[in-house]
């Protein structure tokens, strides 16, 4: 188990080099540099001052230098400057990462706390009335896009609640009930789709295993009816409920991209957007590698989840 | 909060000038604040509140004083003498004098700022403070729009420069508010100055930029009372929020217009027969429905906001829209059947991105094959400047005197010349625009121009779009520009 962890650590060390090479070299793919955009459309500007700037940025140096450049700070905890705000990238992060994990944290909760009750209660009535509504409905969660749904109860809270603060961001320590109240309705636009997709898993789940011939033993020697479904079928119907959970998690990621835009949320997903616009290369490659460390992190937990659910389970 | 404002006031009842905390809804977070470096219109939408130029501009386009209490000008036309304005401190508490301003065109003119306004200076050959409250700038040719450039000259304190390198991230200068804080992404506050020069000045104790990127959420907001204002609104939603109870929706004619710009270094656009052509093929009153919604005007190469200026459309008859004169042009010039061409144009305005659309589909009516290539900001802004298009459709930006409009544009090797565009007469008659002093003389000069450039210049001027703002009920006294200059949120008052 310990070594199990200990390789899938440094596993993610080769990840994250892979990862910055990539979005290293994507970033410069895209045509114009910072200094394009700085100086924007309408501009007078001589090349010699377009070179000056470039030097100031370091932009005038070989790819390969400039890599190892930023590799290097990296390595030493130097994410390197805003290129627009002059600001460290890691203080940037770090203002945003909580807002964005409070968002994805609650949303993941949301989703869970609502899709168990819904693919048991369709699991349990297979083919009765509410069976059907919580499968056309997981449908219809599953289609819609949630920044469309955002937009859509921001408009009717605007209309029928207005009272309700339902726009902009106040941190949790200063004011815990309008942080609540502002998260409420991004965390169920964005918690949406993953409600639709974990019920329907949850039931296909269970209904197999419900067919199953233990459970027919089960039956026959006399368990009742609850400790059976609950502990013995529920259980090992997780193991695929968790790797969607998994699979989710990456999906609420860059769900909670666009729901932070639509709702004014201050987190990761508006600054990465923003660094990309302004090709802000060291923010960009900052915020990005930081969001792989979360979403490796998540999947050595789904994976390490498998054992607790499923002793039989076990790491080489 | 709008009810603890009404609690303050009903308690202190009229014994503070200013209460009350403004909340804007804007689209963006200001990328920097060094009014000698930036060029976004959210760093500007700040900066005009915190910085004063020598001169600034009203709701009529009106040169107005700010920091300078009057001028001269000498007869030839080259000494400018400023009188300053009295009693101003800066935001850190030193008095302002003469030589910030010579210290501030000198940083502007410094190539080590690189900044963007430099261009406009640089007839300025020498300025010189000869006292406390008198600056002087003599110019090495006659410079016409040389005031009109003023607002611009935004003046900065030195030590406060020296101290951070630059002002992107501090701001102190003379104007009605105080930068306070700034909270990335989310939102920026500035606080009312108390030592203002202008009596009674500013009217709300703060103003908080919030950054709110969706329109839709910021229309939201504006609808239940979280925001006052919205200082830039697209016609659809300004369209929806005119039947928001508690809302009123300003509108103004803008400056800037929406362009289809030609490469005259490529055929067949080197062909000045098919640029009139395309002008021909042009439907300018559909694009203001079909764009526009109806809110914008067809456009020349003047804003009609410049009345003692412009031109009327009606005289030129290539904007008349004429699918079959268009075509006979085209076989005229050797093109009988049409060619093929490709429209480059970037997708973050959406005006920009569907007058693309609607161009294309008046064009292959007049027999052309024409393709639309989206690209993303920063590949558009790539190819603009490389002259590396066929044919682009943008939106450029206007200004006060026709000189900004045109020169840069226009003549031989200008900055925003990418068009390649280069005529001798042209050429002349923006040279005299711009060295003339007398305005009746100037005045026949750019209707010249107009004459010149309306069927056969490189650019196929389409329309200008209205400018539209909204605020809630309780919002008073404020005013839109057509520069969308925020001058007047110091004259808002809270009810």
């Amino acid at each position: 188990m310990t070594t199990y962890v200990v390789r899938r650590l440094l596993d993610l060390g080769f990840v994250l080099f892979g990862v910055s090479v990539l979005v290293f070299m994507m970033l410069r793919l895209i045509p114009g540099d910072a200094v394009a955009i700085m100086l924007g459309a309408n501009i007078d500007i001589t090349p010699e001052r377009v070179e000056a700037l470039r030097r100031q940025l370091g932009l005038h140096l070989p790819l390969h230098q400039q890599y190892a450049q930023w590799l290097g700070g990296v390595l030493q905890g130097d994410f390197g400057r805003s290129v627009w705000t002059g600001r460290p990238v890691a203080d940037e992060i770090v203002g945003r990462l909580p807002v964005t994990l409070q968002l994805s944290f609650m949303a993941l909760a949301f989703a869970i706390v609502v899709s168990f009750p819904l693919g048991i209660l369709a699991a349990r009535a297979r083919g009765s009335g509410a069976d059907t509504v919580v499968r056309v409905a997981s449908i219809v969660g599953l289609t819609l896009p949630s920044f469309w749904v955002g937009v859509l109860m921001l408009y009717a809270t605007s209309m029928y609640l207005p009272a309700w603060p339902t726009i902009g961001y106040v941190p949790f320590a200063e004011d815990p009930l309008g942080n609540l109240a502002r998260m409420a309705l991004p965390t169920v636009a964005v918690a949406l789709p993953m409600v639709a997709a974990l019920t329907r898993i949850l039931r296909s789940s269970l209904l197999d295993v419900l067919s199953l011939d233990y459970i027919r033993t089960g039956k026959a020697k006399g368990l009742a009816p609850r400790s059976l479904f609950y502990k013995h079928a529920l259980r090992n119907a997780m193991i695929p409920v968790i790797t969607v959970i998994g699979v989710q998690v990456g999906y609420l990621l860059s769900g909670v991209v666009v729901i932070e835009q639509v709702f004014a949320i201050p987190g990761l997903g508006r600054l990465v957007i923003g660094a990309i616009n302004e090709r802000n290369y060291p923010l960009a490659q900052g915020v990005i590698l930081v969001a792989t460390v979360v979403f490796v992190f998540v999947n050595l937990l789904v994976d390490l989840a498998y054992a607790w659910i499923d002793p039989r389970v076990e790491y080489a | 909060m709008k009810r603890f404002a009404l609690l303050l006031v009903a308690c202190f009842g009229l014994a503070f000038a200013q209460s009350g905390t403004l909340e804007l809804a804007v689209d963006s977070s200001p990328a920097g604040l060094d009014p000698h470096k930036v060029t976004a219109f959210s760093s500007f939408a700040v900066i005009g509140q915190v910085y004063d130029g020598l001169l600034e501009i009203n709701a009529d386009l009106q040169l107005e004083p700010a920091l300078a209490e009057s001028f001269t000008i000498s007869d030839d036309g080259l000494v400018y003498t400023f009188t300053l304005r009295e009693g101003v401190v800066f935001h850190n508490g030193r008095p302002f004098v003469a030589d910030d301003v010579v210290y501030s065109l000198e940083r502007i003119l410094d190539p080590e700022t690189g900044s963007p306004q430099a261009s406009r200076f640089n007839q300025v050959a020498n300025a010189e403070a000869i006292d406390e409250r008198t600056v002087v700038f003599t110019l090495s040719e006659p410079f016409a729009p040389f005031l009109s450039n003023m607002p611009n000259l935004f003046v900065v304190p030195r030590e406060v420069v020296e101290e951070h390198g630059d002002l992107q991230q501090v701001a102190v200068g003379t104007g009605p508010f105080a930068l306070a804080e700034i909270v990335p992404d989310t939102f920026l506050r500035l606080e009312a100055n108390a030592d203002y020069y202008r009596p009674d000045q500013p009217g709300v104790a703060t103003l908080r930029y919030n950054v709110v990127p969706e329109a839709s959420t910021r229309a939201a907001g504006l609808r239940t009372g979280t925001y006052h204002l919205i200082p830039d609104v697209d016609p659809t939603t300004a369209l929806t929020l005119r039947a928001a109870p508690n809302v009123t929706v300003l509108e103004v004619p803008g400056l800037a217009y929406t362009l289809l710009g030609m490469n005259v270094t490529r055929e067949p656009f080197d062909d000045p027969r098919v640029r009139h052509a395309i002008n021909l093929a042009l439907d300018r009153e559909e694009l203001v429905d079909a764009v526009f919604l109806g809110n914008a005007v067809p456009a020349g190469p003047l804003s009609g906001a410049l009345a003692d200026w412009v031109v009327p459309n009606a005289t030129f008859p290539c904007y008349a829209h004429d699918p079959a004169a268009a075509r006979a042009l085209l076989a005229d010039a050797g093109y009988p059947d049409g060619f093929a061409f490709t429209i480059l144009t970037f997708g973050t305005r959406r005006d920009v991105a569907d007058t693309a659309q609607v161009v294309q589909a008046q064009l292959e009516r007049a027999g052309l094959q024409v393709e639309v290539n989206v690209a993303e900001f920063g590949t558009f802004v790539q190819d603009w400047s490389n002259s590396n298009f066929d044919a682009f459709v943008s939106l450029n930006g206007g200004n006060i005197d026709p000189d900004g409009y045109m020169h840069r544009t226009f003549i031989t090797g200008g900055s925003t010349n990418v068009f390649q565009f280069s005529d001798a007469e042209v050429d002349d008659l923006l040279t005299r625009g711009r060295t003339t002093a007398d305005v009746a003389e100037r005045q026949a000069i750019y209707a010249d121009l107009q004459a010149a450039l309306a069927c056969e210049g490189p650019i196929a001027h389409l329309n200008y779009g209205t400018l539209f703002s909204a605020h809630r009920a309780e919002v008073q006294g404020f005013q839109q520009i057509a520069t969308g200059n925020l001058r007047y949120l110091r004259t808002v008052t809270l009810r």
